[in-house]
């Protein structure tokens, strides 16, 4: 069952008399509530999409800093409880590093408040982090107050094709140990075109452009485009995680099929790929009954 | 409480586990733990045990779940909200003995420690590859990693780099039950962890869900190029002003420190840096980096501290400078010492733009109840540390003091804030949860508390409203730093 509520109250309401909700739509409930430049934060509600929230955002030289793919699509809503990501982890972090405040109707129509709006707080024990990635099964965040960045001065993506694995192994090692500092850091080969290793830098222009210089001597060409990343994910849900290290070692295992890889994360998009194990099913399990006791969300 | 035969017997079946040598239960030896560096409220654990392993730790709380005794987990004690407080006895696990850098891996940029860890021996040992440990409380060459993830610590350095729950990637947790789990990402794993975020969850749990045993941490690359300035300026209200416009000039410093006349007066009477004596306030401006983009916004920070009337703008010659500076700083709680027998620190939290409002308050709140209450503070994060000043032998001092911080703290929820960014609730400010928060909202924290602690055993009497207290208030002098 998929619930479409035109405010929060009536998402309370709907709560309240349901069981095995599955989806719920909150695309009338999607106003910026608040953005203070000066403070380098905002409040949005949950059915903003990502693209238009980024939108405001920049009018005053600012952005969340997170680039899943589709922002055009992806709501504050989804962009939370997927927890979802894109290229620019390596530099940014998730999702998860940024919200400072939530507010969530839980499955029985209790609207909840967690965190703040100030970048500091430890006053209670913090359900923001628990609710990111939750996928909306204990509860649906209705809004979200993020910690923002100004936007970088200058941003610039080089690409190299490389010959095997082991190649891109050394080059991803060279770049590891030396100074630079990129945001982002990918390796990808996508329908039979070249094993590509991808590396973003962004901040002031000086120190981009000086990366960048560093990058062409490694023989990175200069102008590449993060598209693929969109392209190619939209197909693959799954993917295995495993420390940075240990990466070039996995992917031999995972065969020829297309993937692209977090390279500095170690998180690999594959489409044979098993997804990550559920660790301490226990709690994991106490948590769902604890908060939604009734059944109200499935999942 | 338990009787004394009972004591008896809980102290030889501890023994038991962790060998007559890891278990106090002298009042003499115990007072040492009777509080942390929260003084005002003070009460004896039943026992206090020192384990050497996670399976001890496990051993002593399956003990307990039996006896139902409630476990207090302790790290170095620092605590400035009275979270590791005994309040209605108990056995305190104190990890002092599980204190080791179990392994730096620089490949991955990791390290895993045990809870008992000093926050400061992770960077120490992490340096030589050109990495360090992010996370800076003041109270870092003493404070634990188990502290610092149970309060969910900051520092100086959280502007730009975050909180702890930002670098904890996993840790080893003791339920209440005796039950051991991994929380997040594992040694030699993926970061991408199933289910629900658990880690996260337990991050600032103030120890209520269970003894963390180890740890991993991520490590972070040393940026090549720092500069460090100070800027000294007339009044807060200047100072403030600098701080917006550094930020609203697209600069994030990897520290935005501010500290009043009172604060550098001290420091510089204990320390002798160097500090103007005559300035309103002196501001801390650190921008890491690479050495370029460094260049570019030192530049901008100059200009921006001398339009808003800096009389001077001073950078740090050498790392050595900067090391000094930063010493001071993390040492202006021990500074005040001189300047009055006894202190509260308070630790309020509001948005940015309302400093310059909550520095006049502060001011107001000083006149009104005739107490002086200097300030060192997060400037960049709106995180405040006014120290209320009092002497304990005057018990309407004593009062005024309680009142002042209320008032201040009333202040910050006022203003859009919270009354604690990294201290915590402890059994200090109990009382402010229900102003901050709702009774729904306090709920779905219990309901969470639940998940791990269904029997409200560990580290019970905090946090929450309706909680019991300490029949005693006892007030002495403040040791903390
Ligand atoms: C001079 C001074 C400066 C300070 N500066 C800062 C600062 O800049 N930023 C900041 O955030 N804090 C600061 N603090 C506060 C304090 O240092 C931090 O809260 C610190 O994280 C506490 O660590 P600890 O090891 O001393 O923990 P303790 O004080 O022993 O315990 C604190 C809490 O953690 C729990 N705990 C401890 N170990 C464990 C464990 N292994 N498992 C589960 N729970 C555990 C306890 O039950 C308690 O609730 C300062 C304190 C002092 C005295």
């Amino acid at each position: 069952m998929t619930l479409k509520p035109c405010t929060i109250s009536e998402l309370q309401a709907l709560l309240t008399r349901s069981r095995g909700v599955d989806a719920v739509s909150l695309d009338a409930v999607a106003d910026l509530i608040e953005h203070v430049p000066g403070d380098m934060t905002a409040t949005v509600q949950a059915g903003m999409r990502l693209a238009d929230f980024q939108a405001r955002l920049a009018k005053v030289g600012q952005w969340l800093p997170v680039d899943p793919p589709e922002p055009e699509t992806v709501t504050i809503g989804s962009l939370l409880a997927d927890n979802l990501s894109g290229p620019r982890r390596f530099g940014c972090g998730t999702i998860r590093d940024w919200l400072i405040g939530l507010a969530v109707v839980l499955p029985d129509g209790t609207l909840i408040r967690n965190g703040g709006r100030v970048v500091k707080n430890v006053a209670g024990f913090d359900l923001c982090r628990l609710f990111v990635g939750a996928r909306d099964t204990l509860g649906i965040i209705v809004e979200a107050t993020f910690k923002l960045l100004p936007l970088p001065e200058a941003d610039a993506c080089l690409a190299k094709p490389c010959d095997s694995l082991g190649q891109a192994e050394e080059l991803l090692e060279k770049i590891w140990t030396s100074e630079l500092q990129p945001s982002v850091l990918d390796l990808h080969r996508i329908d039979g075109g070249p094993l590509t290793l991808v590396i973003g830098f962004a901040g002031p222009s000086a120190d981009v452009e000086a990366q960048s210089e560093v990058a062409t001597g490694l023989r990175f060409a200069g102008g590449a485009s993060l598209d693929y990343d969109a392209r190619f994910r939209r197909t693959t849900p799954h993917f295995p995680s495993v420390a940075p290290a240990d990466l070039a070692s996995t992917l031999r295992t995972l065969g020829d099929e297309s993937f692209v890889a977090r390279a500095g994360n170690g998180v690999i998009y594959h489409p044979s790929a098993e997804p990550p194990k559920l660790p301490s099913p226990e709690l994991q399990k106490r948590v769902k009954e604890m908060f939604d006791p009734e059944g109200v969300i499935s999942g | 409480m338990k009787s004394k035969a009972d004591k008896k017997d809980l102290t030889r079946r501890l023994a038991e586990i962790v060998g007559d040598d890891a278990v106090l239960t002298d009042e003499q030896e115990l007072v040492v733990y009777e509080c942390d560096a929260y003084t005002l409220q003070k009460n004896l654990p039943t026992a206090v045990v020192l384990p050497k392993s996670a399976r001890e730790v496990a051993a002593i709380v399956r003990l307990c779940a039996d006896l139902d005794l409630p476990i207090i987990p302790r790290g170095a004690g620092t605590s400035l909200s009275g979270a590791v407080l005994a309040v209605d006895g108990g056995v305190m696990i104190a990890l002092t003995r599980m204190n080791r850098v179990l392994n730096v891996d620089p490949r991955n940029r990791r390290a895993l420690v045990e809870a008992g860890c000093v926050n400061a021996w992770i960077t120490r040992d992490a340096e030589k590859h050109g990495l360090f440990y992010a996370p800076d409380p003041s109270s870092q060459p003493a404070c634990t990693i188990g502290g610092n993830i149970a309060t969910n610590s900051g520092g100086p350095h959280t502007l730009k780099n975050g909180v702890t729950t930002n670098h904890v990637l996993g840790y080893e947790m003791v339920l209440p039950d005796g039950t051991v789990e991994w929380l997040g990402v594992e040694p030699n794993g993926g970061e991408e962890v199933g289910g629900y975020d658990l880690r996260g969850a337990g991050i600032g749990s103030e120890g209520m869900f269970g003894v963390v045993t180890r740890a991993l941490v991520r490590l972070s690359k040393t940026p090549p190029a720092f500069k460090t300035f100070l800027g000294v300026f007339a009044s807060v209200e200047q100072a403030s002003r600098a701080v917006s416009d550094i930020i609203a000039a697209g600069i994030v410093p990897a520290a935005l420190e501010m500290m009043d006349q009172l604060i550098t007066q001290a420091l510089e009477e204990a320390y002798r840096f160097g500090f103007p004596l005559d300035a309103g306030a002196v501001l801390i401006v650190e921008l890491d980096g690479l050495a370029n983009g460094v260049e570019q916004q030192a530049r901008q920070v100059d200009e921006i501290c001398r339009q808003n009337k800096a009389s001077e703008v001073r950078l740090a010659r050498d790392d050595a400078e900067r090391a000094a500076l930063w010493k001071c700083r993390k040492r202006a709680f021990g500074a005040i010492g001189r300047l009055s027998p006894n202190y509260v620190t308070q630790d309020g939290v509001v948005p940015r733009g309302k400093l310059p409002e909550i520095m006049r308050f502060i001011r107001t709140v000083s006149e009104r109840h005739d107490l002086r209450i200097p300030n060192v503070f997060h400037a960049g994060d709106g995180n405040i540390h006014p120290l209320i000043l009092y002497d304990e032998r005057d018990p309407a001092q004593v009062k005024r003091a309680l009142q002042a911080g209320d008032d201040i703290l009333g202040k910050c929820i006022e203003l859009g804030g919270s009354v604690t960014g990294e201290h915590g609730i402890g059994a200090e400010k109990i009382d402010f949860m229900s102003r901050q928060f709702t009774r729904d909202d306090l709920e779905a924290m219990q309901q969470l508390r639940r998940v791990f602690d269904p029997e409200k055993r560990c580290n019970p009497h905090k946090m929450f409203p309706g909680a019991k207290r300490c029949a005693e208030f006892t007030q002495k002098k403040q040791v903390a730093a």
